[in-house]
């Protein structure tokens, strides 16, 4: 046996054995009716060539490997960022297994969130029971201080009217009346995650403003001098939003973050399990009416919240994530703008520090060809910065991106000379990618995890950029906002480019004269 | 075996120095190293150069006999290629301890030797004298003698310890141990009347291989390389060459010369920076070769090969040309030698409006006169803030310098390419030179120059660092202006010998009490280039305009 108990094996070595080698081989050779191997090689070339393209680019109905998520995923997102706050997600319980997985892998930290399990039976007569009954048991059960209902498809699909079930659970006493439920639909055969974002956040804002669905008086704005930030679904939420904060703070603003889950996503090992951490308080989420102004990092996150907000009487900016010195300087230019008050000498060190590190290595990164793909604010964020690096964004994709968001990118491109051979892929998916790569290969493809497949099958290097990132630890605590952001992105880039530099010239008597110490 | 001082005295007689020549004998005992300032900031040492000079001798094993800190900090830090063995690159020291200090450190390096013969087997051992053991009293060539005769393998001793003296001296003091102990101890399995020594060059990013096509194409042979992908045994046997290439002249004179004094090899000083610098230089070691008894049809052949990889090259940089007319360049170089890159980039079409002549010989300043014009701005040092003022008035685009200087350039936020040892491309040939202007044009139109000059959106015009520091620079120019005598002050406060730390004003009187007339005259009465003698220029231009308005013993009578 290859297997033994006095020396187990993992798998990586395990099947690597000759039983299962021999196994595998037979399986193989006697019941999967194997294809010559040279026509699996050929059509493997095949592929890769502009034939395959054109074919693979007149798919109409299949999406092979989308790079997206749904709704509900961008409003457990949300609901966790407020204070003590349970996310309920109305619908099948599986669904919700994804989510939590889903942050769970990428953030490496738990994740609640509750579904009101609904089963055949709620399917064929609607989902009220399991409304009523789900409320009533995660309310007893975690204590939450609020619980944010949203839904998946299933839920959808048969029309529930949250709204009216939430009422009816609350006359049926599953919570008490007075208690915060705010809603959102979010079915996932709508948009994408960063939807379901800007519905929960959207839903979240309108319980407590206009009226907690007519259970109270709807909130009378009084401006203050505060500013509300809004940074959408973002898988640098952790390092990002405590950046935001430092910037404030540094400016000597007034603030309300909504939907702060920078803590309950880095929540520290002491010896308390904390189910819940940190968060917009209820009382911020209702006072943000009065806020002067609100600003959304991520439009395409906020295109319904933006307007609600601006239609209260404030003030409003959105950005697409920015990223880089002319990114983060629009962003803090807009602060001071909104605020009065001015940038202080510490930004413009930072400013200056940040300026100085593109300086030093920028000779690496310009000229070079990259391909991003990711949600469509992130893409807008990273191709401005490498053309601001003298790099080129060769393809910029986004499934969840549409004609608009192209126009937006395309805008960027043509405002510098080297976008001039750069185009932009709207609801494309990671397998058009895999197209574009072998018949127009650029020199690194940023993009989240699932990557590493495109990376593995046309061999461009993969820089992690982007949600989810699951087998690179730790990223998201680190900031992609403000200068010390860029920074981040930028030594993300160079490393990299200095690792495939290495491994380009690392074989001994072979290319070893170029593997050097100093680059 | 002649002692250390001995051989130093001997590298500062070197006939083949031009400064050297120009020196008095009380002078030249003295010698060119330069007294540092202490508390200045300064280069390298003489252990540095030694070691940087022939540690791209790729297969032999390079041992520092010294505290950790020697090697440590120098370990493979040098971009020359090696085409075969990889030992070059390791890490050896005998990283003394205090027992070695004060018990004497020889039976360590003695044991280091024989480990790394055991272990390594290399051809031969480079064994490097640092300033600790130098002031202990080891004697490595004692030791190296004895390993030598003990494991039959040239162990060789370069003495060269920090304290002796700047980077070009340790150079020297390289080519001499390779005069002593190497080269000429072994005869070449076979000569051809094509064999070619190349001097002083080091195969930085591989740039030797753009140019040995060429070689190999004409049928010259390479019989040695000192020192770059350099092995032992063709360099202990290149004193059967028919002619030698020397490369970067400072640094290797010695060897070409006294190669040439006692093996009859021809050298003559060339540059394969820039288009018309390679073809000088192919077709003057076809001349040598010819001359010493090569084929005459070599001279035929080189000029077709030549004539071919110039039209090649000129069709190659012809699209930047376009790109690159009128950018103007600011080059602030050390070791490769100002004066062939200035004759590479003006073939593109470039303007060269500075450069930097702090390493640069007399005849380096002539030709570079000679290729600039008259007006050429010979740059001592630069400050960052003139560096901004002449990027902000127009002056320069670019500024090519070795690493070292790169920092300054950023700050000022110039563009900037690398093009010392540490650079990544390799700019040598014909292919070298489209290179350069391909990476030049690269630096000139990346975009991010213009976020590094665009100030924070937040600053006005008037109140950020460029103009800060443009208003102090005007509002110092303004009270000079306005203050004659402060003025005057200014003018005769100009540091004109920085070893001695001479001043104009010193120097100026000097020449009017004394009516003195020459260099020599100067330095008796006021040490001015009593150092390195690098400002010997600089006095001979003041003596020049002191001379010429009234005479200095009329003026000292009155």
């Amino acid at each position: 046996m290859t297997q033994s108990a006095e020396h187990v094996l993992d798998h990586f070595e395990l099947f690597r054995g000759p039983e299962y080698q021999q196994m595998l081989a037979n399986k193989k050779k006697m019941f999967e009716n194997p294809r010559d191997p040279a026509e699996v090689e050929r059509i493997r070339e095949w592929a890769k060539t502009p034939e395959y393209r054109e074919k693979n680019f007149a798919r109409e109905a299949l999406t092979v490997n989308p790079a997206k998520a749904c709704q509900p995923l961008g409003a457990v997102f949300v609901a966790v960022g407020f204070e003590k706050t349970l996310p309920f997600v109305h619908g099948s319980q599986g669904c919700v297994a994804y989510y939590r997985s889903h942050l769970s892998r990428h953030f490496k930290e738990p994740s609640s969130c509750v579904s009101s399990s609904m089963t055949e039976d709620a399917a064929v007569f609607g989902g009220l029971n399991n409304m009523i009954d789900g409320l009533a048991n995660a309310y007893n059960m975690y204590k939450p201080k609020m619980i944010a209902v949203s839904t998946t498809c299933m839920a959808e699909v048969i029309g529930d009217d949250l709204n009216a079930f939430i009422k009816t659970s609350k006359e049926k006493g599953s919570v008490p009346a007075e208690y915060d439920v705010p809603f959102a639909h979010t079915p996932a055969f709508v948009g994408s995650h960063v939807t379901g974002y800007d519905n929960a956040m959207k839903g979240i804002l309108e319980h407590f403003w206009d009226g907690k669905a007519g259970t109270a008086p709807k909130l009378e704005r009084v401006p203050n001098e505060k500013i509300n930030f809004i940074g959408g679904f973002d898988g640098y939420t952790v390092g990002n939003i405590r950046e935001v904060k430092h910037i404030f703070e540094e400016m000597g603003i007034e603030y309300t973050i909504l939907g702060d889950n920078s803590n309950v996503f880095d929540t520290p090992t002491d010896g308390e399990f904390r189910m819940y951490d940190g968060g917009t308080t209820l009382e911020d989420a209702a006072n943000a009416v009065h806020a002067k102004a609100t600003i959304s990092m991520q439009h395409y996150c906020t295109e319904k919240t933006l307007p609600f907000i601006k239609n209260h009487g404030h003030e409003v900016v959105s950005f697409h994530h920015p990223v880089g010195v002319t990114g983060t300087d629009a962003f803090v230019m807009a602060l001071s703008k909104l605020t009065g008050k001015e940038i202080p000498e510490s930004l413009a060190l930072e400013r200056g520090r940040l300026v100085d590190a593109i300086a030093d290595s920028s000779a690496h990164i310009h000229g070079k060809k990259f391909a991003i793909y990711g949600d469509p604010d992130l893409c807008l964020g990273l191709a401005s910065f490498l053309l601001e690096l003298g790099a080129e964004p060769t393809h910029v994709l986004a499934t969840n991106g549409n004609k608009e968001w192209a126009e937006r990118v395309q805008a960027v491109f043509d405002s510098s000379p080297f976008g001039k051979n750069c185009h932009v892929y709207p609801g494309k998916d990671l397998w058009h990618m895999r197209s574009l790569l072998f018949t127009e290969p650029v020199d690194f493809l940023i993009g989240n995890t699932y990557g590493k497949y495109l990376e593995r099958d046309t061999g461009t290097p993969l820089i992690r950029i982007g949600f989810p990132i699951f087998d690179r630890h730790h990223k998201h605590r680190y900031p992609v906002w403000g200068y010390q952001g860029g920074l981040n992105v930028l030594v993300t880039i160079l490393d990299k480019i200095f690792d495939e530099i290495d491994r380009n010239t690392n074989v001994p008597a072979k290319s070893d004269y170029s593997f050097d110490i100093i680059r | 075996m002649s002692s250390l001082s001995a051989t130093i005295q001997n590298v500062f007689n070197e006939p083949g120095c031009g400064k050297n020549a120009n020196k008095s004998e009380a002078e030249r005992k003295k010698g060119c190293t330069k007294q540092l300032q202490p508390g200045g900031a300064a280069g390298g040492c003489a252990f540095d150069g030694a070691k940087v000079a022939l540690q791209p001798l790729t297969d032999v094993a390079h041992l520092v006999h010294g505290p950790i800190a020697c090697e440590g900090n120098s370990w493979d830090n040098r971009g020359a290629a090696s085409s075969g063995s990889q030992i070059w690159r390791t890490g050896f020291t005998t990283d003394i301890n205090e027992t070695d200090v004060v018990f004497g450190g020889e039976k360590r390096l003695y044991k280091a030797i024989k480990e790394i013969i055991e272990k390594y087997d290399p051809p031969a051992v480079f064994v490097y004298q640092t300033c600790v053991p130098a002031m202990t009293g080891d004697d490595i060539n004692a030791v190296c003698k004895a390993a030598s005769a003990k494991f039959g393998k040239p162990c060789i001793p370069v003495n060269s310890p920090g304290f002796v003296g700047p980077k070009n001296l340790g150079n020297k003091l390289a080519g001499e141990a390779l005069l002593d102990h190497v080269i000429g101890t072994v005869e070449p399995e076979v000569t051809t009347p094509y064999d070619l020594n190349i001097i002083g060059e080091y195969n930085l990013s591989g740039e030797l291989w753009q140019v040995k096509p060429l070689f190999d194409e004409l049928g010259i042979r390479i019989s040695a390389c000192i020192s770059g992908d350099g092995r032992y045994k063709d360099v202990a046997s290149s004193h059967r060459a028919r002619a030698a290439m020397m490369v970067c002249s400072k640094a290797m004179i010695n060897v070409a010369r006294k190669m040439e004094e006692r093996y009859g090899i021809p050298f003559f000083e060339g540059s394969f920076y820039g288009i018309q610098d390679s073809s000088d230089s192919l077709r003057e070691i076809a001349r040598l070769l010819v001359e010493r008894g090569a084929p005459a049809d070599l001279l035929d052949r080189t000029e077709a090969v030549i004539a071919r990889e110039e039209a090649k090259a000129w069709a190659a940089i012809e699209p930047f040309k376009k790109r690159l007319t009128g950018k103007k360049v600011l080059l602030i170089t050390g070791g490769v030698k100002s004066w062939s890159v200035v004759a590479a980039l003006q073939e593109a079409g470039m303007e060269l409006v500075g450069t930097s002549v702090k390493k640069s010989t007399k005849e380096d300043k002539e030709r570079i006169k000679e290729l600039m014009g008259q007006d050429a701005h010979m740059i001592d040092d630069m400050a960052p803030r003139e560096m901004y003022k002449m990027l902000k008035d127009a002056k320069a685009d670019i500024m090519l310098s070795g690493g070292k200087s790169q920092f300054v350039a950023l700050k000022a936020a110039m563009p900037w390419l690398d093009i010392n040892q540490e650079r990544s491309h390799a700019f040598m040939g014909y292919i070298g030179m489209v290179k350069l202007v391909a990476e030049i044009d690269k630096a000139i139109y990346n975009p991010m120059w213009e976020q590094l000059r665009k100030r924070a959106p937040w600053e006005t015009a008037s109140n950020n660092w460029q103009a800060k520091a443009i208003a102090q620079a005007n509002a110092e120019a303004a009270a000079l202006a306005a203050d004659p005598v402060a003025a005057e002050a200014a003018r005769r406060a100009k540091k004109i010998c920085h070893c001695k730390s001479v001043d104009l004003g010193t120097i100026e009187d000097a020449i009017k009490t004394h009516g003195l007339t020459d260099v020599a005259g100067v330095r008796t009465h006021t040490n001015a280039s009593g150092g390195c003698g690098a400002c010997a220029g600089r006095v001979e231009d003041i003596l020049a305009a002191q001379k010429a308005p009234t005479a200095p013993l009329l003026q000292a009578a009155e």
